[in-house]
Order: structure tokens, then sequence, then C-alpha cells
């Protein structure tokens, strides 16, 4: 095994092949195990509700004080919220905020993640040592207390500056794992290779070791997602963010201020959301543990 | 009377690719203050052997016929009837299995002192002081100090005397029994000496009769009596120590001698078995050892050989051809196999 | 005087010779590298990076507590502008106008003979006895949460285990699965709106805060059993929301400590079933959960803030959501500071609690070498 013929032979691990045929097995090794597939219909299912659905379904957004919580009937299948809106329409129109300040929120903690702990790893010594003290100390200090404190600084209206807020928070535990990865993956031979070829400390970095990091990134990319949407729901919630724009989140705290809670009819009103979230997450979770088995190349045949 | 008898037993283990037939039809006895040594390859079958004789195979692996007789004098049953509070008397109390010196052999958390306590109170041992009068005069007979060794923790002792304390253990019911697993395998070769020794010190004093498992024929040597040599989970030859190593008679058996240097050899005279072992899932028919035996014909592939009767007396090998294998080697009982084939 | 050896002397003489931070080191040289040293030192500096950083961070925070304070006052009793800022400056006893580095050494220099201030908005109270007095409201409902999820889901995951890709395995691994993911704060949303509107079991108004105002403190059973009461929901909370980790943890453990040879070995020597169970297999696979437990215990303070607000249970997270609101500084500070201590001591506990449980760890013996 040459150097060259050396770098095609060494992707034993998640190796997500190219187009249709890839596809098929991937769903073939899905259905194994049956959460995992759930997770993945979940997800695509609220992706779907999420983006597309606002696109066929009109917004409605009229007050009607004649219809303040009214029962769940044929015209209104959750009932209504404290302003007689329907409170379909504001699930189907709530997702999409969330979920892409999620994706931000998780792209942006990733990619400060791998860079950084890929650098700590190959190049060591001091700047390791720094970069370990930083992440240590971030990750000692309770998340949610200091998002609390940030958002009541930043109150972040635009869901770009707060999804950089949330990955300002997410981004320690990842660090490890990617720098203790790529510490192992460092001694191996195809990276001595590429050493020896002289290949340079990026590409390295961006096009050996990577891509056989796939399955770690790929899954961690969805639980940061699920924080992320933890920690968005609480802040909104606890109202330090300002309560503009219409997400599950946001319909919790009008629901729970506004005493929905003291109304029978009211009860899709804050289950609604609730369920929104809570079965977004659980969808994300159990297709994130669907691919780790995918992954696992000790599960192949 | 035998202390074991074991007849036709059988061992398989289920996987995904089918059936894998471990054991088959394994038959042989164990006289009482008797040792066996039983050689076979990686994959054989004969640590599946060992372990089954106490039942105590992973949940994947059944019994699909046999039986393994136990007659102590006092009480005699089949092993493999027994329910399951019966079977766990029966293990350690009267047979009793010595498994190679890995660290993972004993529980990491819990002192050795409280290991040997637990065993004694497993068998009804209530008193505290008698076991431990029992342990300490044990580890004396295998040369430890109880002071240093009943304290510590087993990552604190090393390989050696970790193998001393389980064989300690083992003794502490005073079994009839006792099976050794590859007892030395994991050891320098000082203290695989010191163990042999001390092997067969204590079966000198306590006349327990022993299995052990080995792919060492040197070990065979100094401690057996009697040998069986396993093949693809067949027994191929049983014979004394001298008719196994001096005229064997089976061509695995023969090749098995010739794969050992020897110290006073010819330079030449080591020569390895060409081929490797059968898949144990789809077995082909007739002799496992055809594809590897330089005697085969084709009446070989015909049915499984059975055990034949050979020229020596209280020996048999799985082999048709058994003449020719004796007529190559000459009849000449004196000379060692592989000078004479060098 | 004793005499001493020309070797002794000698090396008085070198010492003496030596730089006095080269002799204090030479002492100190001993300790250094021992571990808990160590960690002590990185505690220290995680200490002093947090306290500097929620000091940052407050000090940016967009209206000022005398801004806030003097619209209430406004807003409240209609004074005007001028008379309510008079009213407000003599409120505060830390000078909001000093530059700001001198309020950071001031700060820092307090906060080393452990002064966490005094609340701007109760004057004279100082945070210390604030965070005091809600504290242990918080570490018994979240600590009690907490044990009972991981004694309980110690024995699910056990038994789980043992009776692996049987029917009780697949529903105690998913139930744990789904409750593990779904966030505290919607679990505690979903009890009050189930069981407390829909079905009217649990009559939440009264449960409501951490205990009812009418009844005197002590221990009493009266008084007792009155917390319990309402602590009863967030405890139920804080169970639900980590069982379902220790669940999955334990059950995993198990199963590869069920797989190591000394089972068995153990089953070899005829030892019966429960002793194998809770001294074989059961003590080696709880041991990596220990230290799991001591950093949850930690962690989980910060996370009690939203469930606090739901129930209106007055721990150490209400507080904080309300000195935000109030810019009270010092008060914000001390319960940053104090939760991330609570995390630290809880690091620190998980290492110290591991190397006493495994002795494989921190014994001074080692294998000799034959």
């Amino acid at each position: 095994m040459t150097a060259a013929t050396g770098l095609i032979d060494r992707r034993d691990v998640s190796r997500i092949p190219a187009p249709l045929a890839g596809l098929v097995e991937f769903l073939r090794m899905m259905s194994k195990k049956p959460v995992g597939l759930i997770g993945l219909i979940g997800v695509l299912f609220f992706l779907f509700l999420a983006y597309i659905a606002p696109l066929i379904v009109p917004l409605q957004d009229a007050v009607d004080v004649t219809a303040i919580y009214a029962k769940p009937s044929w015209a209104h299948p959750l009932g209504t919220d404290f302003q007689g809106r329907d409170v379909v329409n504001q699930i189907v129109y709530g997702g999409g905020d969330i979920i892409t300040t999620a994706i931000l929120a998780a792209l942006f903690s990733t990619l400060i993640a791998i860079t950084f702990g890929s650098i700590a790893a190959t190049v060591g010594g001091r700047i390791d040592a720094l970069i370990l003290a930083i992440t240590d100390v971030a990750l000692t200090i309770p998340q949610l207390i200091l998002l609390i404190v940030i958002a009541a600084i930043f109150r972040p209206s635009s869901f770009f500056v707060l999804a950089v807020i949330l990955a300002l928070l997410q981004w320690p535990a990842l660090l490890r794992q990617i720098r203790a990865q790529v510490l192992s993956l460092k001694e191996r031979d195809f990276v001595e290779a590429a050493r020896s070829l002289d290949l340079g400390l990026l590409h390295i970095i961006f096009r050996e070791m990577l891509p056989n990091m796939r399955s770690y990134i790929v899954i961690h990319f969805i639980i940061a997602m699920t924080l992320a949407i933890y920690a968005q729901a609480a802040i909104m919630f606890l109202g330090l963010v300002p309560v503009s724009g219409k997400n599950w989140a946001i319909m919790l705290y009008f629901a729970y201020n506004q005493g929905a809670l003291f109304f029978k009819d009211s009860f899709f009103y804050l289950m609604g959301p609730i369920m929104a979230i809570a079965l977004f997450q659980l969808s994300l979770v159990w297709l994130a543990s669907g691919l780790e088995d995918v992954f696992n190349p000790r599960l192949r045949s | 009377m035998p202390v074991l008898s074991v007849r036709d037993l059988s061992i398989e283990y289920r996987t995904r690719r089918g059936p894998v037939q471990a054991v088959r039809d394994v038959t042989f006895d164990l006289q009482q203050g008797e040792t066996i040594a039983i050689i076979g390859e990686s994959g054989s079958g004969k640590t599946t052997l060992a372990v089954g004789l106490i039942r105590l195979s992973p949940r994947s692996a059944r019994v699909t016929k046999g039986e393994i007789r136990y007659d102590d004098g006092k009480r005699a049953f089949d092993v493999l009837s027994l329910d399951s509070e019966r079977l766990r008397r029966f293990r350690w109390a009267d047979c009793a299995m010595v498994f190679q010196a890995a660290l993972s052999a004993f529980n990491p958390v819990i002192t050795i002192w409280e290991q040997f306590l637990d065993t004694g109170r497993a068998h009804g041992m209530g008193d505290k002081h008698k076991v431990h009068d029992r342990t300490k005069e044990l580890l004396d007979l295998v040369h430890l100090d109880p002071k240093r060794v009943l304290t510590a923790y087993p990552h604190e002792l090393s390989g050696g005397m970790r193998q001393r304390v389980l064989i300690a253990m083992a003794l502490l019911l005073d079994p009839r029994v006792v099976i050794l697993d590859e007892p030395t395998t994991a050891l320098d070769i000082l203290t695989q000496r010191a163990i042999i020794d001390l092997l067969r010190e204590l079966r000198g004093r306590l006349g327990f009769s022993t299995i052990f498992i080995s792919h060492d024929l040197s070990i065979a040597a100094e401690l057996a009596d009697r040998m069986l040599t396993m093949y693809a989970g067949r027994v191929v030859e049983r014979a004394s120590v001298e008719d196994l190593f001096y005229r064997p008679r089976h061509p695995y058996s023969v090749g098995l001698m010739r794969a050992v240097p020897r110290v006073s050899g010819a330079l030449g005279s080591v020569v390895s078995i060409p081929g490797s072992p059968p898949d144990l899932i789809r077995l082909p028919p007739g002799c496992s050892y055809y594809p590897r035996c330089p005697f085969h014909i084709d009446q070989c592939l015909a049915e499984d050989p059975p055990l034949l009767q050979v020229d020596t007396p209280n020996h048999e090998a799985a082999c048709i051809r058994w003449e020719a294998v004796a007529a190559a080697l000459g009849s000449d009982a004196e000379a060692p196999v592989a000078e004479k084939l060098a | 005087m004793a005499t001493i050896t020309p070797a002794q002397g000698e090396l008085q003489v070198r010492t003496f010779q030596r730089s006095p931070l080269s002799r204090m080191r030479g002492h100190l040289g001993g300790m250094w590298g021992r571990p808990i040293t160590q960690a002590v030192a990185k505690a220290l500096l995680t200490i002093y990076v947090t306290s500097t950083i929620t000091f940052g961070l407050i000090r940016l925070m967009p209206g000022s507590p005398v801004e806030i304070k003097i619209d209430e006052l406004m807003q409240g009793s209609g004074m005007s502008y001028a008379d309510a800022a008079a009213q407000v400056s003599g409120l505060f006893d830390i000078n909001l106008n000093a530059p700001i580095h001198e309020q950071y050494f001031e700060y820092l220099g307090n906060l080393a003979h452990g002064n966490l201030g005094s609340s701007f908005l109760s004057r004279g109270t100082s945070v210390m006895s604030i965070i005091l007095s809600v504290l242990p409201w918080t570490l018994f409902a979240v600590g009690t949460g907490l044990m009972l999820s991981f004694i309980v889901g110690i024995f699910l995951g056990l038994f789980a285990a043992y009776r692996r890709n049987s029917l009780l395995d697949h529903a105690v691994s998913t139930g744990g699965s789904i409750i593990s993911s779904v966030p505290g704060y919607l679990i505690a949303l979903l009890i009050i709106l189930i069981f407390g509107i829909q079905l009217r079991w649990i009559p939440i108004t009264q449960m409501r805060g951490a205990f009812t105002s009418g009844i005197t403190p002590g221990f009493t059973p009266e008084f007792v059993g009155d917390i319990l009461f309402h602590a009863s929901l967030p405890i139920t909370v804080f169970f639900l929301t980590h069982i379902g980790l220790w669940i999955l943890s334990m059950r995993s453990a198990t199963l590869a400590a069920l797989e190591e040879d000394h089972v068995t070995v153990a089953r070899a020597r005829g030892l019966s079933d429960g002793r194998i169970t809770t001294a074989y297999v059961g003590r080696n696979a709880v041991l990596p959960l220990v230290s799991q437990f001591a950093i949850a215990a930690g962690a989980v303070v910060g996370g009690a803030v939203i469930i606090e607000q739901i129930f209106v249970y007055q721990g150490v997270g209400l507080r904080l959501v309300a000195s935000v609101n109030q810019r009270d500084y010092p008060l914000m500070q001390g319960i940053i500071l104090m939760t991330t201590v609570c995390v630290i001591i809880a690091n620190l506990a998980a290492d110290l609690l591991y190397s006493k449980l495994d002795p494989r760890i921190g014994r001074a013996g080692g294998a000799t070498n034959k």
C-alpha cells in the first residue's frame, strides 16, 4: 500500500456513499432499528411543517375577540388563543424561527468546535493547553444561568444573534470530543503518509481527518440542535427575550402568562406548542440514536 | 470407577451464519488421581469442552447430546441433568476450574480475602474463621504469604501470584476434579516452571484428578498421564503420554509432534502443518482432517472415522489409515517421532 | 546544640544561597505535582475567570439599576425625576459613577475576603445572606429529586440489563429515552396541565411557593409535611427529568459488566446469583455512574431556574430571574458565582469519590513485578 493509494483505502468509518445506491443502503440500515427511522420521519415531518406548510397555509393573524379560548371545532381544530387566533395556524407558523435558529446555532458551535479542537490537537503544546483551559472553564459555568444573563444583556431580536449566543455556550463539549478524536487519528498511518507527502496542516485536517469523524460531527450537530431548542424555549418562556414574532416558545410564554392554564378549553393552546417542541426534540434524539447505529462499523455485516 | 465419564458430548453455538459444531461426540474417562491433557490448536473446541463440563458455556451455546457422568464413590449423577441449585453446588465443590491468570479473572473492587470468603460462604462454610484457616493453609501450600495477599486487591498482585491464588482458591473446597484452562500461557517461562512444579506437588499431596487444556505440548509431557488430541471439535486420538509422543497414530498428532522444536533435533526438523482448520458451520463430509493429511485416501471422505483401537493397549485413533501411519513411523518404539521423520 | 553532619551543613548552606523564590518552589515542589493541588488551583482559576466574566457582562447590561429604580418610583408614586433621583442616590452604597476598573478591583478585593457585597434593592442585606436563605430550598428539592431518580434509575437499569431484549427491557429503555429527551420544564407544564387542570388531581394553586405562610418554621411534623407538600411537584419534575439518564447509563454499564471474565469465574465458583449481581456486577457497573451523579448534582442547580419559575418555588433560580429583571448587580454576580462554585465542588467531589470507590485508582500499591 503506497502512500498515494493508502489515502483512499483508509475510509473505514462513516462513509455515506454517493447517490442513490447509498441512499437505499442508508435507509435499509436505519430500518433495522425502528427508533432511528421513526426519528427520521419525525424530523422530516417537522421540517415540512415548519418550512413548507407556511407556503401552503395562509397566515391567520386577525384578532377576534369573540373567539377567545374557543373550544376545538372544525374551524379551529385546536381551539384559539387569548386573542382569538387559531392555534393550529400558529403551530404551523411557529416552527420556522425556532428550527432555523437551532440549525444556525448548531452550525456555529460545530464550526468552532471543529476548528479549535483540530488546531488544539494538531498543534499541541501551549496552544493546546490554552484552548483546553478555556474549554474547561466554559464547561464549568452553569450554561442556563449564563444564558439568562447574556440574553438579558443583549436582548437578541434577530435569530441570527440568538444563534450566535447559543452557539457560544455549546462548543466546549464537542471540542473536547473532536480534540480527542484528532489526537488518536494523528497517530494513524494515513496521517503519517500525508505528512510525509508534505500536504500541509489545513489539508491534513480538512481532507484527511475530518472525513473520518463525520459520524461524530453529524450526531453532535443533531444533539446541538436539541440543546439550542431547549435553551431558546427556556429564555423565551422566561420572557427575557423580546417577545415579538411568533414561535412555539413564545406561544408558551403567552399561554402561561395570559392564564391559559386556568381554562379547560384553552388546553390545546398550551398543549400544542408543548407537544410540538417535545416531539421534535424526541425525533431529533431518536434520529441521532439511529444514526449512531448506522455509523457504527461494528454493526455493519 | 472413573471420576468423570464423558459420553458423546456435543455442544453447538448459535451464530448468525448458522450453528457452529464446536464439540462433536467427545468421549473419554477420567480416573481417580489421573491427569489428562487435552491438546489442540485454537478453535479445536478444547476450551468449549472444558467450560462445557461445568455447564458454563455462554448463552448462545447448547448441549445437543451426550452425558457427563460424575462419580466420586459417594454420589453419582449426570452433570447435564442437574438443576440450577445443585449445579451451583457441584461447581467448585466437586469440580473446580482454574482459568488463565488474567487480571480480569478477579473482581477488581474487592479484596482477595473477600473473594475467598465469598467462595466459602457460597458453599455453606458459614464460619469465617474456618474459611480463614483453610485459606491460609492453601496459600501456604502454594507458597504465598497470606498476610500480603489477602488484604490486597487483584491489580496489586503479579501474574504469577494471581495464578497461584486462583489455584489455591480452586482447592478451597477439596474438589475431586480440577480443570485447568491454559494454566501457564500468560506467564513467563520461569513462572511457568514454578507453576508446573506446584501443580505436581499439590496433586501428589491432595490426590485430585486433573484435566488441563493446553496448546503447549511440553506441559503435557510434564504433567499428564494420558492425553487427548482434539481437532475440529472431535477427539482424534486418546493415548497415554508415552504412546502419544513416541507412537502417535493419527496424522494430526504426528503433525503436532513434528511441529514442536526439539532441543536435540536437527535444524530442519520442525515442520508446521499446512492449511487451516475447517469451517465448523459447514463441515465437509468425512474426515475433517482430510485436506491437510498426507495419508489421506478417497475412503476417508466417506464418513467421519470413529475412534479405532490401534496397536498398543488403551490407545485409540480416529483414523482408518492408522496402520499406514504406524508403518511410516516404523515399529521401533523408542526413538522420538520428530527425529524419526527428520 | 546538636552537631550536624558535614552533608547536612552543606545542604543548609546551599539552600540559603538559592533565591527565596526557588527556595519556596523547593518546598512546594513536592506538593505541586499532586493532583489535588492542581485541582484546587484549577478551581481557583475558574472562579477568578467566572467572576471577571460576570462582572464584565453585567456591567454591559442596558439600563442601570439606578435608572430602573428611578423609573419605578416615578411611576409608582408619581414623583418627579429630580425627587426620585435624590431618593435613589441615597439607596445604593456602591458608587456607580466610579471608573469601571476601580469598581472591578473593589469587587475582587471583596471577593477575596468572601464578601459578595450587598444587594442593591434590599439595602443592608448582604448578598451572601440572601443566597443562603434561598439556596437550601433549591438544594432540598433538587437533591431529593436527583437522589430518588438515581436510586430508582439504577434498579430499573439493572433490571432491564438482566432481562435484556425482553418486553420489560424495551419498555424501560424506550420510556427512559423518551423522558430524557423532553426538557424538564415541559414535563412540569405537562404535569400541571394534565394532572392539575384537566384532571384536577393536584391542587396546584395551593402548592405554589415553597411553604404556606401561616405555618411557623421549625422541625415540627406540620412544617416538614408542609414543605414536602410544596416541594413535591418540583421534586417529581427533577425526578422525571433525570431518571432516563440513570436507567440508560446503568443498563449499558451493567451489560458491559456482565461480559467481564470475573463474572464467569464467579459463576464457576458456584456463587449465588444474588451475590454476583450485587458485589460482582452491580458494584462494577455503578462505579462510573457515581461520578456522573456528582457532576449532575452540580449542574442541576442551574437547570432549576425555569422549574422554580413555573412552580413559584422560592429557590435560587427564582431569585436569579428577579434579580436580572431588577438589575440587582451584586445579587446576580453572587448567584452566578455561587452556582459555579457548586459545579466546581461537585466535580471535585466526583473525582474524589471515584478514586475512593475504585481501588485501582489512588492506592499507592500497583503490581509488583514478580
